[in-house]
């Protein structure tokens, strides 16, 4: 468990409306929430709730109580008007409610120590605890998941290895002893307790002689709505892609059907977007975090900008840096000279990235020049090229003949 | 009946509109011998006429091109394969390679392209497009993979410095002929080099070309 907070309360900033904390909470972020309202330290808060909770359990009560009326920040409703919002979930939780009285009551007329103290507070916190759960949203929950399996000893009860099992069955053997020696202290299982236990047994069979089919039943919905909402959840995700994209470039494409180039550009853009959305999604977006992401982006720009189709061909990957970068830049500028003089109407890009270097190379099969007599604007770009390139430590090739198309190779040496 | 000399072509590919599309553009160089829109009809029909070349569709419903490949493949027949796909997922070029296919090539492959692999394919050959000959050195790198080192059989699974470096200037964009040239070695060598990688391609157990198999349920 690692959750540091801070204050993000600043001295003069007026009044927010109080909302339970989510950057700043361990559990629900009642704590947080007032600390972020009142403007004090989120630890002094947590403090007085914990001293409270020596009063017969009441600051654990008036946690629970806060966590289930206030609304998240960022939420729109409470814990509590997401329950009531959902037929089934009030029904559920209200049926938790009238068994948990029960229970108490029955307890009490047993005469078991519930009456004395910390018994109420608790009972009602578990339900309290049990309408968090099923209010909570998505969200929330997940935070919860994840806190409960970073508690050291709950969160490796739970898990399904070797270590688990035994945590739990230490665990629950524990509480058996536990249970028994208090029973005895009671009178002995066939004394006082006895008709105590015997009791609670009739009470519990009687509830679930009562609820259990419903229950069942509600349960059994849960599942397939909820297996139903993933379903929903993944076919909005590729509704909304299709239409932001594919239905887009297709009323495009319509509307600029006399074009033939713009025709292409489109469809071919389109492809490549769709392709990547398809296949390689761990690439969609991180030009920072990618080389190949950064190769990626000339393929789409020279397709865009000069309507020449681009082959791009990618061996390995790296994250890359200011070197990367300037490499990437100069396999740029010699992806659009391509494109932009040699009349092909393809271009191959290349590139490896290996333990010791990395290389682009950049093809076409256009018209090619004679290296020696050069047009003075192109040797600027060959020159810029060679340059950064010589920057790097590292070199650049330039192969061509009139007619034979041109290809630039560049090898840039990583230092590791 | 056209020239004897052209290739016998057989179509499979479960769309309309990219048959008659290929047809268009290969049926003045190629003998078009018949043309299936289902696995279950291709394999029939294929094991009837027996053509030289198969152009076949990667993605098609029950099996796909692989169900085809697997099933011609138990019989003894000359034919061979030329996969054919919109898509470019690592996973289904070397999947329909390791299948039994002798090339990969995508859709939007040019009319004269695509008849020359076609040529190339009757003739025996490999059809490796660029970006099939960087999965290959991908899956065959020596340096980042997997399972380091893992090497069962170096015959199998290592490229040799030849090959790799012929698969280098297929991804560069270059033809065999490029090649040739650019090694100084004959057009034939070339050949050899490309197909010794394929046939690694399919026997060889390396983890990552296992991996992408096992994924689509090969071996």
């Amino acid at each position: 468990m690692s959750i540091t907070t801070s204050s993000h309360a600043v001295v003069g900033t007026p009044l927010r409306p109080l909302r339970r904390g989510r950057d700043n909470c361990i559990l629900g972020g009642v704590c947080g929430g007032f600390a972020t309202r009142l403007g004090i330290k989120e630890r002094n808060i947590r403090i007085i709730f914990a001293l409270l909770t020596l009063i017969f359990g009441l600051g654990v009560l008036l946690y629970m109580t806060f966590w289930l009326v206030l609304t998240r920040s960022g939420e729109e409703h409470s814990i509590i008007q997401q329950i009531f919002q959902n037929r089934r979930e009030a029904q559920i939780v209200l049926v938790a409610f009238i068994a948990t009285l029960i229970l108490v009551i029955a307890l009490q007329s047993t005469g078991t120590q519930v009456s004395d103290g910390f018994g109420w507070p608790l009972l009602l916190s578990a339900f309290a605890s049990f309408a968090i759960w099923r209010g909570a949203s998505t969200d929330e929950r997940n935070h919860l998941t994840d806190f409960f399996n970073s508690v050291p000893v709950i969160g490796g009860a739970f898990s399904k290895s070797r270590k688990g099992v035994v945590l739990r069955v230490a665990i629950g053997a524990a509480l058996v002893y536990f249970g028994l020696d208090q029973l005895n202290n009671l009178g002995g299982v066939w004394g006082s307790a006895g008709s105590a236990l015997f009791g609670t047994a009739v009470l519990v069979i009687g509830v679930l002689v009562l609820f259990a089919p419903w229950w069942l039943q509600n349960v059994r919905e849960l599942t397939s709505e909820r297996r139903e909402r993933v379903r929903i959840e993944e076919r909005a995700a590729m509704v909304a892609h299709l239409h932001d994209s594919v239905l887009q470039t297709l009323t495009l494409i319509e509307r600029a059907a006399a074009n033939e180039g713009d025709v292409v550009r489109l469809a071919r853009n389109q492809e490549r977007e769709l392709r990547q959305w398809l296949f390689s999604p761990e690439t969609r977006t991180n030009a920072s975090t990618s080389f190949v992401g950064l190769v990626g982006a000339i393929e789409h720009d020279v397709e865009n900008d000069y309507g020449v189709r681009v082959d791009l061909v990618t061996v390995g990957d790296c994250v890359p840096d200011d070197r990367v970068t300037t490499l990437v830049a100069a396999g740029r500028e010699a992806a659009i000279n391509a494109a932009k003089w040699s009349e092909a109407a393809s271009i191959s890009i290349f590139t490896e990235v290996e333990p010791h270097s990395i290389s682009i190379f950049v093809r076409d099969r256009g018209v090619g020049f004679d290296l020696d007599a050069i047009p003075a604007d192109r040797q600027g770009i060959a020159m810029s090229i060679r340059q950064r390139m010589s920057q790097l430590g590292g070199e650049a090739f330039v192969t061509t003949a009139v007619g034979d198309g041109t290809e630039v190779q560049l090898v840039m040496p990583r230092t590791t | 009946m056209t020239d004897s000399a052209q290739p016998r072509v057989f179509l499979v590919d479960d769309h309309e509109l990219i048959r008659s599309g290929i047809r268009a553009e290969i049926a003045s160089s190629v003998d078009i011998v018949g043309e299936a829109d289902e696995v279950g009809a291709a394999i029939e029909m294929i094991l009837e006429r027996n053509p030289d070349v198969v152009l076949l569709d990667v993605h098609m419903p029950d099996g796909g091109g692989q169900a085809v490949l697997r099933a011609v493949g138990e019989h003894d027949t000359t034919t061979r394969f030329l996969a054919l796909s919109v898509s470019d997922a690592s996973v289904d070029v070397i999947s329909v390679i390791r299948a039994g296919a002798r090339g990969y090539v995508t859709k939007n492959i040019s009319g004269p392209e695509l008849v020359d692999a076609i040529y190339r394919i009757a003739a025996g050959d490999v059809v490796f497009s660029p970006r099939l000959a960087g999965f290959v050195l991908d899956a065959f790198s020596t340096g980042q993979d997997d399972q380091p080192n893992l090497v069962v059989d170096p015959d199998l699974d290592q490229l040799t410095t030849r090959e790799r470096q012929v698969l280098r200037l297929i991804a560069r964009g270059y033809s065999y002929k490029d090649i040739a040239k650019e090694l100084t070695i004959s057009t034939k060598t070339v050949e050899s080099h490309v197909s010794s990688v394929l046939r690694k391609l399919q026997l060889s157990s390396r983890y990552q070309l296992s991996h992408w198999a096992s994924e689509r349920h090969l071996n």
